[in-house]
Order: structure tokens, then C-alpha cells, then sequence
């Protein structure tokens, strides 16, 4: 299928561009400093479900947003086009000097930005880990292709099939007049997802990487629908406390409460929380490292964040040891250290650092390895509407979902319920005694550009379902 | 037609809504007209195009990063095709009409690909009469009007009056406005204008002692509330001394009691019922996730299309409704985001499921008419079905008297956790508070008090509800569609008894 009009994919504006754009507008703006970045995310996103592509989008989205400082106070504006870039110029300079003329507190300060010709982030950083022509030929009708295969193939067992087949181009310049400093870059993007419901059998898959080619987007269509019938006639789970295998999108689900279980460094500087309380402590099990590494060719890597920062390899976990937290320039200024590029901006939230390219280290088992180290046991694809119950014991809670089995000497036996469960991440990773060796990544929930990406985990003791009390009142 | 953008002419109602470059609705109408005029003659059988702009005030100060202000503007079309059955959509940020060309033919390229699936299901939408109108929020004073100074002088007091007992270890006071343009036309020849102005508050702190953190927050735990009014919402909210209260409450809460596990009889406060409605009624109800559109992501339900009539979802005491038409929410429209004109639904009556959250294509499937439920976040994202004013209807009596019918258990409110299954139907929440109910007065204050279950059996727990006067509505977040967009809803609710509800799960 030829696609005209989607044909496009490519940054919005380019380098030159948008960086001369940002220096132009900045010149002459009356603040102390100022600072802009803009961000555009282009993409195409074949939505199916109920025998049909119900959303065929096409999205483009713009943000340039300006910060300016005057006399220590800051303030931000935001546009989305650069007809109006000159006026968030003017509105984020007047607000600022409107907050120093009523001498509210000043902004925190700031860790200065690396000198260019200094700044071994940026000059390490593998540019050919952010695009991939294969994602830029992945077109929107290799995307319907694929929707009509999951659908009708799952069809055709008796069931149906609802997913996602997108790709995007994200680009992101930053500028800095003071620290004449000017960075841009772009990068391709492709994810798949897709979930197969056959009787009450379910499996889901998902992926989100650079190249769309490591999806393997056919394979996992394959996998999934007999994964799916695989979990017809499922059996009842006894709550109880369960040897467990947790597949990839289940372990990469732990790494999205890693912001708010101090791994931050706003938390370490309020005192609370994981590295803040048992800071160089095992925590976890030797065998488990979690980092924070947006250099890393995994997930969604980015040279650098919003603040012009280049990014860094952060071990949050490493071997099993609470060790690092996320900052960006602010915090690193209260902390004394240097910022690791973890500055954002989440809608309806003060910016902040937080974890934007979590990865759980690989090691080299298997998923039948891991299995086959269990004898009686669960397995458990993935989990569901996971929240915070207890940060200071990193508890959550959530419901375990789709291809879900029942391990018997060391295989998989048969396919089981549903079960809430409600557990202490950091006690789930110290039970960990085997890693994975091959990672799925999945989007951190309202994280631009943020992502989580896991091998599978074999958890020794992990509980399941909620254990029963006879009614009468408490 | 101008290449450029149109310039701001204000048209319409309060000075408020005088601002940005599309106030003027002879303009916007131009530029829809424009926009339908570039699908024309494309086999396209239905065609909406939404044209926004919208633009954002925030403010946030903590004890460890001062004052953070932005303001945040946009300006987008998003297009919505029907070609031969398929749906194909496109949106762009718009800076001239050569923008809005090149939404309409990638929406229509899109809506072609979609068409190509062998054996795909042809979407066939039902016509609706026209509906032209306009609405505009109702406010009093502008939000974006008010002096800079006043807004800062606010929020340091909010800061210092939520920070002063010294167990405070993290602390947030956040002011916030919003205003949108929204134009709407299709091709059944409906042109709609609406302007909104909303205003919120927010207070959060974190207490640490006692080998435990808590956390209390007014005037609710999701980010605050927004209501659809001006700065006479903030005025009204009294933030310094309900600061000034959350603070030491969550001092007290370090050296609380656990709340006890078991099954007990509690009061619901409003705020917990609004997320109770949210995720176990409004979710449950949206037609979409029942026919499947959202399986892949935001969930099904435990609902089936056949239930209206037939499923006794709760108590006589539940009574249900979807009602944009009343004002002062972020649910609160007079138009949905495809046109639909806003109208009070019941949803559940007397216990009993009456009718859905839907759209007009999900509607379609299954042979009914739209309640008007079709919401999105901003031009860049598709309508999808999101709640509007999802409200439990109040009953009779007071707070205080529902307690004296409790007689012994609880009066819980503020979210602190929430969790619940993909058909919607089991469920664990946490709450902020929980305050023991002796006799019928309200007593010692307890942490950590969570309870669970499922939808049905909760709602059926339901024994009354208290009266109008104890009702309150809380604009609320929601997260649907890949990618995810955000919906902004309403829900309320009074004081709501419930008996022999299991408690103390999350542990």
C-alpha cells in the first residue's frame, strides 16, 4: 500500500532550524538568563479492535517552552508554533520580573551546564543507537497489514484481537544563551502492542524500541495467539505466597516506581526514601541491577534532557545495592553533585527529576531456564493497574492478567486465574535468584520519552491474592 | 482566507473569555468551513473537525524549589473522516490553513489504510439533525485576570500554613486556570463554539516519623480540584486554613492507630466516592471498553451491551446519573466533542443499570442513541468515550446523621491508593484518613484504612446516601487511548454508608 499523505516521517523542523529559531528569538529577550527547548512528536498509530481499525491517527504535536530568569525568580512559557514563540519569549521575561518585583522566594539554583568542548556525555553518545531507517519504511500500511493478520487469524480460533502498531519521530533542540550552548536531536520510534482474548484465554505482548525491526512484530503475533489458546480453561489460584517466574512486561512494570521510591533526588534531599534510608545497603538480590541509562541501546535512549543536560548511566540498584538518584539541575545543585539528566515536566505536576529510561540489567537464562528452576510454582505474564500503597516499604498493589500458568516440576502446567496481589517491590527483587536475557520495554506512564524494559525475573516467594477472614464486623 | 493565523476578535460573554486567536467564532467558523470544504468530494460519508485553542496557567511552590510558574498555550485542528466504513483521523498544530490541508489528507490517507483489513466490520453512523449553539463557562472573576502578586502571596501562605509542624518533610501548594476555545463543525452541518475557563488549588504534604510516612492533601489527592468556574472557586476554597488542617492531621496520623482488618460498616466521604464512581461505575459503563475498543489498553468490563434493564448493579439507595448540563466541573459542556448536544442520562436507577457512557459510533453498534459521552484532550486526540458529570444522586439528611445511623464503624475519606482490575470489577482502594465512629460520633483517627472488593457486591453494600446539602463534585484526570490522552471529568457525591465491606486488605 502506498501511503501519500503519510509519507511523512521525519523531524518537524531539523537542527538548523529550530536551534536558529530558539537562538533568534532569545537574543535580545530582557531576563538575567534564558533557556527554551521545543519538542515535536510526529507519529502514525494504527489502533485495532472488534474486527476493524478503529483509530487510524495521525499525530503531530508541538511544544516550545521558554524559561526565563530575572533576578534569581523564573518563569515559564509555552507555545506550540513558532508564530508564537516571540510571545511566550515576552510573557515568560515579564512574569519573572513581575515575581521580582513582588520578591517572592527565588528559584533554586542551578549546577551550571557542562562546557561544550567538556561535556563527555555528549560526545560519547552513539547517535546511531536513535534512528532507524527500517522505522521510517515501517509504514502505516505495514501497520494495517499486521492488524488484519492478528485479527483475523484470531478470528479464526474463535477469538479476537485488539492492539497498536505506531511509530513516531520525536525531536527535541534546546538553547541556552548564557552557556552558548545549542543541542538538537531526533530520534524514530516504534511500538507494537496487541492482546488476544480467545474463550477465557488472553495473552498480550508489547514492545517499544528505536527500530521497529526489533520487534519482531509477525513472531509476536505468532506467540501471542497461541499463547492465548494456550490459556483457555483457566484454574483457580489459591492465595498464598508462590515461587514465580514474572515475564518481562510484569518485571518492567516493578521499574516504574523506582521515582517514587526515592531514586530520586529530591527524596534523597527531604531524607526519605530507598537510597536516602539504606543508601549502599542490599536492598535487592545481587543478581539485580537497575539503572537509569538513556545512553544505553534499549527502550527509548536520548542524549540529553530538557535542561540541555547530557544524560547518564545512573545505577539506581546495582548489584542489589541501593546506590544512586535521578537529578536534574536543581537537585544536583542541593545535593552538591552533578546533574544525571532526568529533568522533566509532567502535565499537571511542578517539574522534577524523575527515572526516564529505566532498564532491569539482562543476565543469560532463558525464560524456560527460569521455569524450569521451579517446582511448583506460577508464572505470570503481566500485571495490571499497579499503585503505590506504602512507599516507605515499596509496597504496591495490582492484579495479575492475561497468559498466567500454574509451573509443575519445572514446565509450565496449565493456565490460572486472575489474582490481586499487594507486595513490596524492593522484597520482590531481593528474592530474585534468576535473570533474564531478553528485555521487552514498555512506555513509564505519563513520561515523555520515558520508558521501562525488563528481562523476565524468578522471584522466590512472591504473594498472591489476599488472605480470607470470615465476615463480621471488624 | 488568510494564510495566517486569525487574529483574536472577541465575540462572546464575559471580558474571560476575550483572550487568544480564537475567541472570535465568525472566524473559527471560517477556518472549519475551510477544513470540511478540503475533504469534499473524498468518498468521505461523515467528517467532524474540532478546531482548540487552550491555554494554561500553573503555579507550584515546595519547601525545597521555590515558586515554579508557566503558562502553556496551543493551538491545533484535529480531523475525523468516515471513508466506506472506516474511521481515519489527523491532527496538527496550526499556524496557517496550509496546516489544516495537510490534516485533512493525512486523516483521509488514514481513514484508506484503516479500510484495508479483509473481513473488517464497515462502521455505519446513524445522521443526527444539526446542532449549532455556543456555551460558555460560567465566571465571575477571570483567573488569569487576577494580580500576579495575589496568586504568590497565596501559595506562600498555603506553603507555610501546610509546612509549619516540623514533622512536614515534603510540601506543595499549586494555584492553576485554564481556558479553551473549542470549535466544533461537521459535515451534517453542525457549527458549535464553546468557551471554558476553569480554576483549581492544590495542598499535599508528606509527614515522616514514627517509622512511617503519611500524607494528607485538600481539596482532593488528584493534583488538587479544578473547577469550571473563575478565582471565585480558589477564593471559596478557604486554602490556608484547610492548609493550615491537612498539615496537622498528617502529623497526627504518624502516631494514629492502624486501622484494623476484617469486614466493617463505614462512611464514605465525597472525594473517596468520586474515585469509587470513577473507576467502578464510570469506567464500567463506557460503551466502548463494553464492545471491546480499549481491550488492548485501558481495559473491558464486567458489563455486558445486553445488561441495561436486567443487572441489579447496586442498592435501591444507587441512583446514577450522566449530566454535563450542570455547571462548574470539568465534565460540564454543552456540546461533547463530537457535536452531541449535552442531556442529564440515568444511568443507574433505583439500583438498576438504565443505560451507558457512549459515543456515537459505539452507540451505533448496538442500536442506540448516543448519551453523548465523546470527550478529548484538546485537537490532538480523538474523541473517545470518557465520563462527563458522573455524579451518585444525593439522598436524605446530614453528615452527622448518617453517622448516628452508622452507629459504630468509620468515616473515611481522600484517596491515598487505587487499584482495580481490567473489567472493572475488582477493586482496592486505600484512603488518607480513617476517622472511628463510636455511637454514632466521630471519634480517634486511624491510618492506614484500605477496603476492597467487587463492584457489584459494593454497591449493593450501599444503605444510604446523605442529602443535597452534603453533596460535592471534584473535577478529575482520567487516561484512555493509545497513545494515552488525558480526559478531564466530573464526579460527585454525598456521604455514603456502607455495611460489611471488607477492610484492611492491602496488607
Amino acid at each position: 500500500m502506498t501511503d501519500t499523505a503519510n509519507d511523512i516521517f521525519a523531524p518537524a523542523f531539523g537542527g538548523d532550524r529550530a536551534t536558529s529559531a530558539l537562538e533568534e528569538a532569545l537574543e535580545s529577550a530582557p531576563a538575567d538568563r534564558i533557556e527554551a527547548f521545543i519538542t515535536s512528536r510526529r507519529g502514525d498509530f494504527t489502533r485495532f479492535a472488534g474486527q476493524r481499525i478503529h483509530q487510524s491517527q495521525a499525530i503531530d504535536e508541538v511544544q516550545i517552552m521558554v524559561r526565563a530568569e530575572v533576578d534569581g525568580r523564573v518563569s515559564r512559557a509555552a507555545a506550540s508554533s513558532f508564530g508564537a514563540l516571540r510571545a511566550a519569549v515576552d510573557r515568560s521575561c515579564a512574569a519573572a520580573a513581575q515575581q521580582a518585583a513582588d520578591k517572592v522566594t527565588p528559584a533554586p539554583r542551578q549546577t551550571p551546564l557542562a562546557d561544550p568542548g567538556a561535556d563527555l556525555g555528549a560526545s560519547s553518545f552513539d547517535s546511531g543507537i536513535l534512528w532507524g531507517e527500517d522505522t521510517a519504511a515501517w509504514s502505516v500500511g505495514e501497520h494495517a497489514r499486521l492488524a488484519d493478520r492478528a485479527m483475523n487469524e484470531a478470528q479464526a480460533l474463535g477469538g479476537v484481537a485488539a492492539g497498536m502498531f505506531g511509530r513516531a519521530v520525536t525531536e527535541v533542540a534546546f538553547h541556552d544563551r548564557e552557556a552558548h550552548l545549542s543541542r538538537h536531536a531526533f530520534a524514530s520510534e516504534a511500538q507494537g502492542s496487541l492482546t488476544v482474548r480467545i474463550d477465557d484465554g488472553s495473552s498480550h505482548w508489547k514492545d517499544l524500541t528505536r527500530f521497529s525491526d526489533r520487534l519482531g512484530a509477525d513472531a509476536a503475533i505468532d506467540r501471542t495467539l497461541s499463547q492465548a489458546s494456550r490459556t483457555r480453561g483457566r484454574a483457580k489460584l489459591e492465595p498464598g505466597r508462590y515461587d514465580v517466574v514474572l515475564g518481562p512486561l510484569a518485571a518492567g512494570e516493578l521499574l516504574d516506581f523506582f521515582g517514587a521510591f526515592g531514586f530520586t533526588g529530591s527524596a534523597l534531599g527531604a531524607g526519605f526514601g530507598t537510597v536516602a534510608t539504606r543508601g549502599g545497603e542490599q536492598v535487592a538480590s545481587p543478581l539485580v541491577s537497575v539503572h537509569d541509562d538513556a545512553t544505553a541501546d534499549i527502550g527509548l535512549p536520548f542524549p540529553f534532557d530538557f535542561q540541555g543536560t547530557s544524560k547518564r548511566d545512573v545505577p539506581m540498584i546495582s548489584n542489589g545495592r541501593a546506590q544512586s538518584v535521578v537529578t536534574d539541575r536543581e537537585t544536583a545543585f542541593a545535593l552538591g553533585s552533578e546533574s544525571t539528566g532526568n529533568f522533566h515536566i509532567a502535565r499537571e505536576e511542578a517539574p522534577h527529576a524523575i527515572p526516564m529510561n529505566v532498564v532491569l540489567r539482562a543476565s543469560d537464562s532463558t525464560e524456560d531456564d527460569l521455569i524450569a528452576g521451579i517446582e511448583n510454582g506460577v508464572y505470570l505474564q503481566r500485571f495490571w493497574y499497579t499503585r503505590t500503597v506504602d512507599p516507605v516499604n515499596t509496597t504496591i498493589t495490582g492484579v495479575t492478567r492475561d497468559a498466567c500458568f500454574m509451573i509443575e516440576n519445572g514446565r509450565i502446567a496449565y493456565p490460572v486465574e486472575s489474582m490481586r496481589f499487594t507486595m513490596s517491590v524492593l522484597d520482590a527483587l531481593a528474592r530474585v535468584d534468576g535473570v533474564g536475557t531478553d528485555s521487552l520495554s514498555q512506555p513509564l506512564m505519563n513520561v515523555f520519552n520515558g520508558s521501562a524494559s525488563s528481562p523476565a525475573i524468578r522471584v522466590r516467594g512472591f504473594s498472591l491474592g489476599t488472605a480470607p477472614v470470615s465476615k463480621g464486623n471488624a | 482566507m488568510s494564510a495566517e493565523r486569525t487574529l483574536a476578535r472577541p465575540s462572546v460573554g464575559h471580558a474571560a473569555h476575550h483572550w487568544g486567536d480564537l475567541a472570535n467564532d465568525a472566524a473559527a467558523a471560517e477556518l472549519l468551513q475551510f477544513a470540511l470544504a478540503a475533504l469534499d468530494a473524498r468518498g468521505v460519508s461523515y467528517a467532524d473537525v474540532r478546531l482548540i485553542e487552550a491555554e494554561e496557567l500553573r503555579l507550584y511552590t515546595t519547601l525545597d524549589a521555590g515558586l515554579d510558574e508557566r503558562i502553556e498555550n496551543n493551538l491545533g485542528v484535529g480531523i475525523r473522516v468516515l471513508v466506506d466504513g472506516s474511521w481515519g483521523f489527523a491532527s496538527v498544530p496550526v499556524s496557517s490553513t496550509a496546516d489544516i490541508t495537510l490534516a485533512a489528507e493525512r486523516a483521509l490517507s488514514n481513514a484508506r489504510a484503516a479500510g484495508s483489513v479483509a473481513n473488517a466490520y464497515r462502521t455505519e453512523l446513524p445522521p443526527l439533525p444539526a446542532a449549532s449553539g455556543s456555551y460558555l463557562s460560567p465566571v465571575e472573576t477571570d483567573p488569569f485576570a487576577v494580580a500576579a502578586s495575589e496568586r504568590y502571596e497565596l501559595l506562600g501562605q498555603i506553603l507555610a500554613a501546610a509546612s509549619a509542624p516540623v514533622e512536614i518533610v515534603m510540601a506543595q501548594a499549586g494555584l492553576n486556570a485554564k481556558r479553551q476555545h473549542r470549535h466544533f463543525a461537521n459535515t451534517e452541518g453542525s457549527v458549535q463554539h464553546q468557551h471554558f475557563i476553569e480554576s483549581g488549588a492544590m495542598a499535599l504534604v508528606n509527614a515522616v516519623g514514627n517509622g512511617t510516612m503519611q500524607r494528607r492533601s485538600f481539596p482532593n489527592s488528584f493534583h488538587g480540584n479544578t473547577a469550571q468556574a473563575g478565582w471565585e472557586y480558589v477564593e471559596g476554597l478557604d486554602m490556608v486554613a484547610e492548609a493550615d488542617r491537612i498539615g496537622r492531621e498528617a502529623v497526627e496520623l504518624l502516631t494514629a492507630p492502624l486501622a484494623p482488618a476484617g469486614y466493617a460498616d463505614f462512611i464514605i466521604g465525597p472525594a473517596q466516592m468520586a474515585l469509587q464512581i470513577h473507576e467502578s461505575t464510570g469506567h464500567a459503563l463506557e460503551l466502548d471498553r463494553i464492545l471491546g475498543d480499549e481491550a488492548n489498553y485501558a481495559g473491558t468490563s464486567f458489563i455486558t451491551a445486553d445488561a441495561v434493564g436486567t443487572l441489579q448493579y447496586g442498592s435501591e439507595a444507587v441512583n446514577i446519573t450522566s449530566d454535563p448540563t450542570v455547571p462548574g466541573t470539568r465534565g460540564s459542556f454543552g456540546f461533547d466533542d463530537e457535536g452531541v448536544p449535552a442531556s442529564r442520562q440515568p444511568l443507574i436507577s433505583r439500583g438498576v443499570i438504565t443505560n451507558f457512557l457512549s459515543t456515537r459510533d459505539s452507540a451505533a453498534r448496538i442500536g442506540a442513541e448516543t448519551t453523548g459521552a465523546a470527550r478529548s484532550d484538546g485537537w490532538g486526540y480523538l474523541p473517545v468515550c470518557f465520563a462527563t458529570n458522573v455524579f451518585l444522586e444525593p439522598g436524605e439528611g446530614t453528615t452527622a446523621e448518617l453517622e448516628e445511623r452508622l452507629g459504630d464503624g468509620f468515616y473515611v475519606d481522600d484517596n491515598r491508593s487505587w487499584s482495580i482490575d481490567e473489567r472493572r470489577h475488582n477493586f482496592q482502594f486505600g484512603t488518607e484518613v480513617a476517622y472511628e465512629v463510636k455511637n454514632g460520633r466521630r471519634g480517634q483517627l486511624h491510618r492506614g484504612f484500605s477496603y476492597g472488593g467487587t463492584t457489584v457486591e459494593f454497591w449493593n453494600s450501599v444503605e444510604a446516601v446523605a442529602g443535597p446539602s452534603e453533596f460535592k463534585a471534584f473535577g478529575m484526570p482520567c487516561g484512555k487511548g493509545e497513545p494515552k490522552q488525558w480526559g478531564f471529568l466530573g464526579h460527585g457525591a454525598s456521604p455514603t454508608l456502607v455495611r460489611n465491606v471488607r477492610i484492611g486488605v492491602d496488607r
